[in-house]
């Protein structure tokens, strides 16, 4: 007698995002396994992440290098100016890049860090005299050449800087990783006289040593990061009496530019993965990252192979958060609209990104500002500056409740929404072998109107994504089954909606 | 014939008698000169001045003697325990005048430097404390424009700063006040040194006392002495007047009879 087949249903799966932990044994199909150029779309289904939409028209400043850096510089009269570093210069402009270095001002390095303040733009980098530009010149100068700068000596050329608490705060300079300088009050460009100063930690790190890597104001906190802990000082509003309020062993910081703000917490990228700071103070522990406790090993693995510069982007408008790995060329993105049950934040992978810098704290635009070769992008539509980049899902090892009977899959059925024209790779495999069958097609372009024609003589529904359900005849048998799904994302957006299997089952191994 | 010639014997033994007479007023006024001028030599003798000494109970002696060329000098001898004590206390008095005179900066600094040292570790306990403090509060290593380090810090600062200038000017006002007690205790020292000195004087008084009664009863001696002894002179000198006188009469009644016999 002929045996029914059973319809599995993987429900929007991976609406958990990547799992490389424990994603195989845990059988989970909320997790993926691999889960490349994607994003989880606010209706938690995994979609293609948008691409790269070019803001640049002429980029010969650039010399064929990519941009590395950007900010974006709100003056008092409400005017924006887009900056950007690259190519050892220092650029204004979005459309067009134009060099604004200091003459006579050697670059050799574009880890800059620029924070806003009191209507001037700050410049940072490690062993460079700070630039700065200002609304009232709109010119960016030497800060030592500003007029009433005073104290701007070598000893703080920091790397880090903040602007808060109405001054700025500065650390980690050639030879001196201990020291925070602050300035005058609201006066960027005064180091010595008036109300600045500056703290020695080297004595207060809860370990007995350790370097700054990064500093942050927070929930009225001045948060001070080191490699391997964190300290946080109450009262920073008067520098001179600001107090130890906490301090967190174990945890630290690999660089200034993985530090987010969420608005109710602070995100930043230690050794041992992504961090909350309200959780770690809450826990006071060193255990393994818990935002990114699905992926910490491949993190790690990123972070011990980086030699380079990290750069990361708070984008609440899209609810993520993204952390660049720039040589590897890698990016991890954690969705931020919820917590899974052991808190982590779901991951997602961005691989092979030509992005170099990532930019969202333009809170009126709205868009997320993307450097890259081509200069300046935002993120918007469906290629790499007309590149198409590969999405790529793959299950988890599935033995759906049995793992020492035989399944046969006989018909796989995804039901996908956008993607029209793009051709789609289905692969299903069997005991972990991802490739035991593939079938590939090609929905067709949704150029018509959901409906056919438009309801009312006009195209309302023309733009409107199109479900793709497609049946794919598969073979072959195992305990354990997997579905991988790819595309060349060229365009247009794909998500997996839903995945339906038949299969039968056979005898017991 | 035998009357002329008596007459002429009475007349000679009459003009003799009256020069016998004559004569013996004569010596009778030498006497009286040659004994005044002995009287007057031992009354010299016996008013003349007599040397004398007063020695005190603690041994101190007092001497006042006559030159040959009659000039008095006086002199005063400590015994050796006043002597002793004298010439230490006038070396302890040049001592503390010695120091009352000297420059006080040095003094001033002593002074300071010892409050200092007395101050110090209680300033060093309460540095401590401020430092663990602020070591505890992650801030030991504050340094600002304002204060230098911290606010604590440079109240601190401060407070030491005003004790130190408190001590200084205490050390000053100890130093000038020291200089007093020690210009006092000069005078003091001074004042005691003269002491034994002080006391042979007042010693001097009950002998020089005696001094003066024996002088005056040697004085009233030497007086009765002259007295009687011109007294004697005088009844001498009055014995012989009226010897001379009766020889004087007898003489010249003598030459006033042999005369009237002559020429009768």
């Amino acid at each position: 007698m002929a045996q029914e087949l059973k319809s599995i249903n993987l429900v929007a799966p991976a609406f958990k995002g990547l799992n490389t932990e424990d994603a195989i044994l845990a059988q989970d199909p909320s997790f993926a396994e691999v889960a490349n150029n994607a994003v989880i779309d606010r209706r938690g289904r995994l979609a293609t992440r948008k691409g790269i939409a070019n803001l640049s028209t002429t980029i010969t400043a650039l010399d064929g290098e990519p941009v590395t850096g950007i900010h974006v510089f709100r003056d008092s009269d409400g005017n924006t100016d887009t900056f950007s570093v690259g190519n050892n210069k220092i650029l204004r402009g979005q459309a067009v890049l134009v060099d604004y270095t200091p003459v006579a001002y050697t670059i050799t390095s574009d880890d800059w860090r620029m924070v806003n303040f009191n209507d001037s733009l700050y410049f940072f980098q490690r062993g460079y005299e700070p630039l700065v530009y200002s609304h009232s010149t709109s010119l960016v100068e030497p800060m030592s050449t500003v007029a009433g700068a005073a104290g701007v000596t070598s000893a703080m050329y920091g790397n880090e800087v903040i602007g808060a608490y109405g001054r700025l705060w500065t650390a980690d300079f050639t030879g001196d990783k201990s020291t925070i300088y602050w300035s005058d009050l609201l006066q960027g460009h005064v180091w010595s006289g008036g109300s600045s100063g500056s703290i020695d930690v080297s004595e207060a790190w809860p370990q007995g040593f350790d370097q700054i890597v990064a500093l942050a104001a927070h929930n009225d906190f001045l948060i001070v990061l080191g490699t391997q802990s964190v300290l946080v000082y109450a009262g920073a509003e008067d520098p001179t009496t600001m107090t130890l309020s906490d301090t967190i062993t174990g945890v630290g910081c690999v660089s200034r530019h993985t530090v987010q703000s969420t608005g109710s917490d602070l995100v930043f990228l230690s050794h041992s993965g992504l961090r909350s700071l309200g959780r770690t103070i809450q826990e006071k522990s060193a255990s393994i990252g818990k935002l990114s406790s699905s992926v910490t090993s491949d993190i790690i693995a990123v972070i011990d192979n980086e030699t380079e510069e990290f750069d990361s982007a708070y984008y609440p408008e899209q609810k993520f958060y993204l952390i660049l790995f720039r040589n590897q060329c890698k990016i991890y993105c954690f969705d931020t609209r919820g917590a899974l049950e052991n808190g982590a934040w779901r991951a997602t992978y961005w691989p092979d990104s030509p992005i170099k810098a990532l930019y969202a704290g333009d809170r009126i635009s709205g868009d997320m500002l993307i450097g890259y070769a081509g200069g300046i992008g935002k993120y918007d539509g469906y290629t790499d500056d007309g590149s198409a980049y590969r999405l790529k899902y793959r299950s988890p090892e599935l033995s759906l409740g049995d793992t020492a009977q035989l399944k046969f899959i006989k018909k796989i059925r995804p039901t996908l929404v956008g993607s029209t024209g793009q051709p789609i790779v289905l692969r299903w495999g069997y005991d972990f072998d991802s490739s035991s069958g593939s079938a590939s097609f090609t929905p067709a372009a949704s150029g018509v109107s959901e409906f056919g024609i438009g309801e009312f003589n006009i195209g309302e529904f023309s733009s409107g994504q199109l479900a793709i359900r497609k049946s794919i005849n598969a073979n072959g048998s195992g305990s354990t089954l997997s579905v991988t799904l790819e595309s060349d994302v060229n365009g247009n957006e794909l998500s997996i909606q839903e995945i339906n299997m038949l299969l039968l089952t056979g005898r017991s191994l | 014939m035998s009357s002329l010639l008596g007459d002429l014997l009475g007349l000679g033994a009459g003009g003799a008698l009256t020069h016998k007479a004559y004569e013996d007023i004569g010596a009778a006024g030498d006497t009286a000169r040659q004994e005044l001028t002995n009287l007057a030599g031992t009354m010299e003798q016996k008013l003349g001045f007599k040397p004398y000494g007063i020695t005190s109970a603690t041994g101190g002696q007092f001497n006042v003697t006559q030159g040959p060329d009659g000039q008095l000098s006086t002199s005063m001898q400590l015994s050796p325990q006043e002597q002793a004590l004298y010439e230490q206390q006038m070396a302890n008095a040049g001592m503390f005048f010695n120091q009352a005179a000297m420059p006080t900066d040095q003094r001033e600094q002593e002074v300071y430097n010892r409050m200092r040292a007395a101050q110090s570790p209680e300033e060093e306990r309460q540095r401590l404390a401020l430092e663990s403090r602020l070591y505890n509060q992650g801030r030991g290593g504050v340094r600002s424009a304002m204060f230098g380090g911290t606010p604590e810090q440079l109240a601190m600062a401060k407070a030491q700063a005003e004790q130190r200038d408190k001590s200084m000017l205490a050390a000053m006002q100890f130093a000038g006040q020291e200089q007093q007690r020690q210009a006092g205790l000069g005078q003091g020292m001074l004042a005691s040194a003269y002491v034994p000195q002080a006391q042979l004087l007042a010693g001097l008084q009950p002998g020089m006392n005696a001094a003066e009664q024996a002088r005056i009863n040697q004085a009233a001696a030497a007086q009765a002495y002259g007295e009687t002894y011109t007294s004697g002179l005088d009844a001498l000198l009055q014995s012989r007047m009226s010897q001379a006188n009766l020889a004087s009469s007898l003489g010249g009644g003598l030459m006033s009879g042999s005369l009237a016999g002559l020429f009768s």
